[in-house]
């Protein structure tokens, strides 16, 4: 049909085509879908929910929204939700803070020197194929159930990608940069200032996005092992009480809080390095 | 060393002797320039001319002290060449902008590592920034500018920096028709206007034949050689459709052809 | 010659490095300088590990059966995002009717940090494999869609245009030219699930397993056994890589032979 609308735009036929074009259209608008598929979904778990396909384990929409308006105001284990989120939060930042404090400058000295290179870089591979999670008996065993250990297994699942975007942000600097600096008339010291430490921050930005990203996660997971404030709490609390609305209603506000983080990074590396869509465009 | 003088008793400001250059070692070893004397007079245009991949880039990264010949000594004002002299502005083949810094911050970057004060090297920026015909841009970053004006950047950043000897890379290699030619005589005109002595790579023939005093020819093949040198006569501005113009266009072609 | 001597020192660093690290390690252990109810030498998780081989005290299984366990957990949950994801992330970059029911789903479900799953997993499909490999499935699934949604979406629009110029239907074109276009992408995207799987694996099994290593480590702790619990860490990294080498080697025999 869309051939014959160009092959003749001035006739009968098409005005006929054209109408019936348009419920197509409007049916194949992405708006359109998008909330048809969300007005789905919802049925679709109700009726999951009333048929009891998962017996008593999945709860009805309108059931998790009331939980989610309980437990901001009700308080669970002493703390409402916005105070178990602040848990979680606060030690995200903590250990994102100390990820970032240890990881960049190791990163950055491995970027400069092939002999801290050599050092560092076979124990961090030896290290790195394990999950952070993994980490959490030793952690433990360690630091005791309490904050340390937590903060300990979000440090490692943090550093990992502050370590790895500094290195190969320095390492992989444009050399013909350098060139054109040296050129310019520039010393080494010069260089690092002028070009190789401009040239890797949207690397190393990268890394610290992607370093808090994993750290919002790893942070869940710890707490799923002997917490009792958080969000990783108030998931097993809902397990252990056989509360899936809480559990659904703690996954919302995980993933709400998981989007705002990256959000709010995105916003900033727009305000922080300007010329980075050059970056995304032309590579 | 002496200031070398040429027969005809002009200074020589760039003298290569014998030089010549290899990448890697062993079986890796890859030769690229063999034995090759070259001598660049003050407020010359000196155009190399050479096919994709003949060692035109390499020639001038040794001649800017970026890379150090494999045997031969190159002299700069008759000092030997050990590293990177800012007396050369390079303006290179590829745009190497900093992506970081407007306009003005990148032309400013020569005078401001010397130390110079910023309202100073501002307003010798802003000469050059206007000598290139980019006034109005100066807060501009380089991915908002087209490829010749980027290319124009790099020519003002260059030439911010009061070098006595300007290395041109290809510098219109990634332009269309249009505006290089457009670029060809405003390069031109700059170097009327600040003589300096200008070495210009090239792989196409007009561009050698309008811009240079002297023609460079390099052998196609690596290790790539001299081959012959043009002097180009011709009174400026040269006209493309100049009958000597065509000839000596012809005459290079048919040794380009020959060297295929 | 230089540059090889170099190479050979820091070779030799990094070796050395490593064999401090365990040197350190053990000697650390060996003097009582961290007690060993907190840390096992490296002397000591060998022969763990040589007493796991074949010794299903005191956690109830071999380390082979273990390791098996969360093999199985972890490759069936794969596939089946695999299987699922790809298509889906496929049709949505092409179909828009797709694309406008599924996005929305994926996008609320998409930042859910894969372990948050675990709770609901276990109660709908139990502690067995059915829930392991539900979360394994949901920590796979994302990067499988979003690599081949976006494989798709960055088809170069030319081919696209000149398909239909050809009068090529949308299936044809989504058949011939997005996916094979798109593959690369897709590829890219199997490691990156794979990792994701391999750490929500380990978080499901140590809050809820009887067998397999993230169990091993729990288990460990439980009996204050770091010997038993360094060696579940070093399973899990090793196992972990030894299939991603795998399914590198199978990426790049794929890739050889789309390419033909
Ligand atoms: N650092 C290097 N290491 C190894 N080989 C190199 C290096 N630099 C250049 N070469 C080789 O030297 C040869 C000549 O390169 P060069 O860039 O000098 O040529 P060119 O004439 O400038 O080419 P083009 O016209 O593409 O700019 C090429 O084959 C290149 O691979
Ligand atoms: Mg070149």
């Amino acid at each position: 049909m869309s051939k014959i609308l160009e092959a003749n735009p001035n006739t009968e036929v098409l005005e006929g085509a054209r109408s019936s074009f348009s419920i197509k259209k409007i049916l194949y608008n992405k708006y359109v879908l998008y909330v048809i598929s969300i007005c789905l979904f919802l049925i679709v778990l109700d009726l999951f929910a009333v048929l009891q396909v998962f017996g008593n384990f999945m709860p009805r929409p309108i059931e998790v929204l009331t939980t989610l308006i309980n437990m901001t105001v009700t308080p669970l284990a002493g703390k409402t939700l916005p105070m178990h989120l602040w848990a979680s939060l606060r030690r995200v930042l903590i250990a994102f803070a100390i990820a970032v404090f240890i990881g960049v400058p190791v990163g950055v000295l491995m970027g400069f020197s092939s002999v801290a290179n050599a050092i560092i870089s076979p124990i961090f591979h030896l290290f790195k194929p394990m999950p952070p999670i993994a980490w959490i008996s030793l952690a433990i065993l360690w630091l005791g159930i309490g904050e340390a250990s937590k903060v300990f297994i979000i440090v490692i699942g943090a550093i990992v990608p502050c370590i790895l975007n500094s290195y190969n942000g320095i390492r992989l600097v444009d050399e013909s940069l350098k060139d054109a600096l040296r050129m310019l008339g520039g010393n080494r010291r010069q260089e690092i200032i002028e070009v190789i430490f401009p040239a890797s921050f949207p690397a190393i930005f990268a890394g610290l996005q992607i370093s808090l990203s994993m750290a919002w996660t790893t942070v869940l997971a710890a707490e799923l092992v002997g917490a009792r404030e958080g969000m990783g709490f108030i998931i097993v609390m809902g397990m252990n009480l056989s509360k899936p609305s809480m559990i659904i209603a703690g996954m919302i506000v995980i993933a709400l809080t998981a989007f705002m983080i990256s959000m709010a990074v995105n916003y900033l590396e727009r305000w922080v390095c300007p010329w980075k869509t050059e970056l995304e465009t032309t590579e | 060393m002496e200031n070398r003088i040429g027969n005809d008793g002009i200074k020589n400001v760039i003298e290569c002797k014998g030089i010549s250059k290899y990448f890697g070692e062993g079986a890796n070893k890859k030769e690229v320039l063999s034995t090759m004397d070259l001598s660049v007079k003050e407020n010359e245009f000196v155009v190399i001319l050479g096919p994709g991949q003949s060692g035109k880039s390499t020639l001038f990264r040794m001649i800017a002290g970026l890379e150090k010949p494999s045997t031969g000594h190159i002299y700069v004002n008759g000092k030997e060449v050990t590293g990177p002299n800012p007396v050369i502005g390079y303006v290179f083949q590829r745009y190497t902008l900093f992506p970081w810094k407007t306009v003005m911050e990148n032309v400013e970057m020569g005078p401001k590592l010397k130390g110079v004060g910023k309202k100073e090297r501002r307003e010798k920026a802003q000469y050059f920034i206007n000598l290139v015909g980019l006034n109005g841009f100066e807060d501009a970053y380089p991915h908002q500018l087209s490829g010749g004006m980027k290319q124009r950047v790099g020519i003002a950043r260059a030439y911010a920096n009061d070098p006595e000897i300007m290395l041109l890379d290809e510098p219109f290699g990634q332009l269309d028709a249009q505006t290089r030619i457009l670029m060809e005589q405003e390069i031109l005109r700059i170097w009327e206007k600040e003589k300096r002595t200008v070495c210009f790579v090239t792989n196409n023939i007009d561009e050698a034949i309008f811009l240079g005093d002297r023609i460079v020819m390099l052998e196609g093949k690596l290790p790539s050689k001299m081959k012959k040198i043009y002097n180009v006569d011709l009174p400026r501005p040269r006209d493309f459709t100049d009958l000597a113009f065509l000839e000596l266009r012809e005459e290079i072609t048919g040794e380009t052809e020959l060297a295929l | 010659m230089g540059e090889n001597k170099k190479n050979m020192f820091l070779k030799v660093l990094s070796v050395v490095s490593i064999v401090a690290l365990f040197l350190g390690w053990q000697l650390v252990v060996d003097f009582g300088i961290v007690p060993n109810t907190l840390l096992a030498s490296p002397k000591q998780v060998i022969e763990m590990f040589i007493y796991k081989i074949s010794n299903a005290n005191p956690d109830g299984a071999v380390l082979w059966v273990h390791v098996m366990t969360s093999l199985q957990e972890a490759l069936t949950g794969y596939l089946l995002a695999l299987v699922i994801g790809i298509p889906l992330g496929l049709a949505m970059g092409w179909f828009v009717v797709v694309e406008g029911l599924a996005r929305p789903i994926f996008e609320m479900i998409r930042p859910i940090p894969p372990v948050a799953w675990i709770p609901l997993a276990i109660f709908w499909f139990g502690i067995g494999l059915a829930g392991k490999v539900f979360i394994i499935w949901a920590s796979g699934l994302v990067p499988c869609v979003i690599n081949s949604f976006v494989g798709v979406k960055m088809t170069n629009p030319v081919f696209i245009k000149m398909a239909k110029t050809y009068g090529a239907t949308d299936w044809e074109i989504f058949k011939d030219i997005c996916i094979p276009s798109a593959l690369p992408m897709v590829f890219g995207g199997l490691q990156v699930a794979l990792a994701a799987s391999w750490t929500a694996l380990v978080a499901a099994e140590l809050i809820a397993a009887d067998t397999g290593l993230g169990f091993l480590i729990t288990m460990g702790r439980r009996l204050l056994k770091p010997d038993m619990i360094i060696l579940g860490m070093m399973m899990v990294g090793l196992t972990g890589v030894i299939i991603g080498i795998i399914i590198d080697k199978i990426e790049k025999r794929l890739v050889a032979g789309v390419n033909k």
